[in-house]
């Protein structure tokens, strides 16, 4: 089983998309803001990583950056998920590692479609390693 | 004093002998005594009105404590893992087990309420077949009705929040109950109107731009600016019409910023016409606007007008020669660079020189190495690329 972190203080977001994702067969952990999800990222691997952006503690640009330069999560998929639509941001996203960009309001087929997507493209890549 | 009040008061023990007491004291005891008795009663009040608050507060979360997560496994359950959905279903043919929603816990007024808030939550954070999805529980469960009832209400924060609550929902306000709300005399309930107004309306979303008599505040135009740059689909006219008609100088000044945001070259010869207006923060700001517009008509009227406007005025012609750029107009602004006596006309004019592509690096250099101490650090302040205006 797939291994998910969600990074999002909205409890919505946490909800639904551990409901979404649960029943597409992954596994999924919570963490309710940057400083906890650093935290899970140390304690175990992760096969994707979604990231909300404007979070207490320590916003998105700066967790994802923290990942990149952890030993593990140097390589994991993140997805951002943000209300937040300026492509300054969007761009800054993707140039501090992020795989892929959600614009809130998101779409659940949507979501589970880019999350299957990175995830086969990590294991297929693992393979030929 | 006291020992003698006591014994009195045993002695006599009324209401009247008390008064009679207090009258007779010294004036200066009386108006402390009162001051005492209304500190007193203010501190009464204040705890009490605290402890109430507090109650109340203590219930609702406890209430609420019961209610969302039933709300939550409801709508998670039948809405957002809906088989309907996977299944790709048409939203308006997918059934939805009402009756799970029409459970006692949220008939209540408070159980309704709590449901919208959470319904209105889902939607804003999920879009395609599950916010279409979450619509057709609130229309099904007749909540819009709830919240139409809201905006009937007397009480303004009662309407806001109606109005917000259907314009997160995608419903549609007639003209009617929300183009009169648009020029309220409460702040709140006008802006909220306006914004609900542009969401809503989608053939004439400015239309209560015709009917606004209230002026726009900067803080209402920076949220009305934010609806209209990110409301999807919304039909944008011609700004140039309430340029030329309206009577309200704060939808002309707010007008001529959407002109500049929509590039509404169309528009220009109506801004053209505002350099004719008396008020000269119109004037300003429309030559603002044509500046930013680059529109190199006005280039010359700009200039012939020059000396007759006030100090604001003549900045924004300055901007506007350098961001319009044919370079029609070097010697202009050399002249004002080397000869004006104001600080603030020389940096302006020395920053369009710097910024008109067809004036050569000699000209720079040779104004550089002529000018006076001050000239030499204004251009050289203009110059650096870090600085904007």
């Amino acid at each position: 089983m797939r291994n998910i972190l969600i990074i999002d203080d909205n409890d919505i977001v946490q909800l639904v998309l551990k409901k979404i994702l649960a029943k597409e067969g992954y596994s999924v952990d919570i963490a309710i803001n940057g400083k906890e999800g650093l935290a899970r990222i140390g304690q175990q691997p992760y096969d994707l990583i979604i990231t909300d952006l404007m979070m207490p503690y320590a916003n998105g640009f700066e967790i994802i950056s923290k990942i990149r330069q952890h030993p593990m999560g140097k390589d994991t998929p993140i997805i951002i998920i943000s209300a937040i639509t300026n492509e300054d941001s969007v761009l800054e996203g993707f140039k501090l590692g992020a795989n892929d960009y959600l614009k809130k309001p998101i779409t659940g087929r949507e979501l589970i479609i880019r999350v299957k997507r990175l995830i086969d493209a990590q294991v297929s890549r693992a393979e030929n390693i | 004093m006291w020992q003698d009040f006591n014994s009195y008061l045993l002695e006599y023990p009324s209401l009247d002998a008390a008064i009679y007491y207090f009258i007779n004291l010294p004036l200066v005891i009386q108006i402390a005594c009162v001051f005492i008795v209304i500190a007193f009663l203010a501190t009464l009040f204040a705890y009490g009105s605290i402890l109430v608050r507090r109650f109340k507060g203590g219930r609702r979360d406890r209430r609420m404590s019961v209610i969302i997560p039933r709300i939550d496994t409801l709508l998670t359950e039948h809405i957002i893992l809906n088989e309907g959905l996977s299944e790709n279903i048409p939203i308006d043919q997918i059934q939805l087990p009402l009756e799970e929603f029409r459970i006692p816990l949220l008939r209540s007024r408070f159980g309704k309420q709590m449901l919208i808030d959470r319904i209105v939550s889902y939607k804003k954070s999920f879009t395609g077949s599950i916010g279409a999805l979450l619509r057709q529980l609130y229309l099904e469960l007749e909540l819009d009705k709830v919240s139409f009832k809201k905006m009937k209400s007397p009480k303004w924060n009662r309407k806001v929040q109606g109005m917000i609550e259907l314009t997160d929902m995608d419903m549609s306000i007639s003209d009617v109950n929300i183009l009169p709300l648009t020029n309220s005399k409460n702040r709140e309930l006008r802006a909220e109107a306006r914004n609900a107004y542009i969401k809503l309306s989608k053939n004439e979303p400015f239309k209560f731009f015709d009917i606004v008599t209230e002026p726009l505040l900067m803080w209402d135009q920076i949220e009305l600016f934010k609806t209209i740059t990110t409301t999807e689909e919304i039909s944008i006219p011609n700004f140039a019409r309430w340029v030329t008609y309206s009577s309200n100088k704060s939808i002309v000044s707010f007008c001529l910023k959407l002109i500049v945001h929509y590039n509404q070259q169309d528009a220009a010869p109506a801004v053209m016409r505002l350099l004719e207006n008396k008020d000269h923060v119109l004037r300003a700001n429309a030559i603002n606007c044509l500046g930013k517009l680059r529109y190199e008509e006005a280039e010359d009227k700009l200039v012939s007008i020059y000396s007759n406007q006030p100090l604001n005025c003549q900045i924004e012609i300055l901007k506007a020669l350098g961001r319009i750029d044919t370079g029609g107009h070097v010697l202009f602004l050399r002249q004002e660079f080397l000869h004006s006596s104001d600080f603030d006309i020389r940096k302006n004019a020395a920053k369009s020189l710097i910024k008109t592509t067809g004036v050569s690096q000699d000209l720079i250099r040779e104004l550089i190495d002529t000018g006076t101490a001050e000239n030499k650090l204004i251009l050289k302040h203009c110059m650096n690329p870090l600085i904007k205006f």
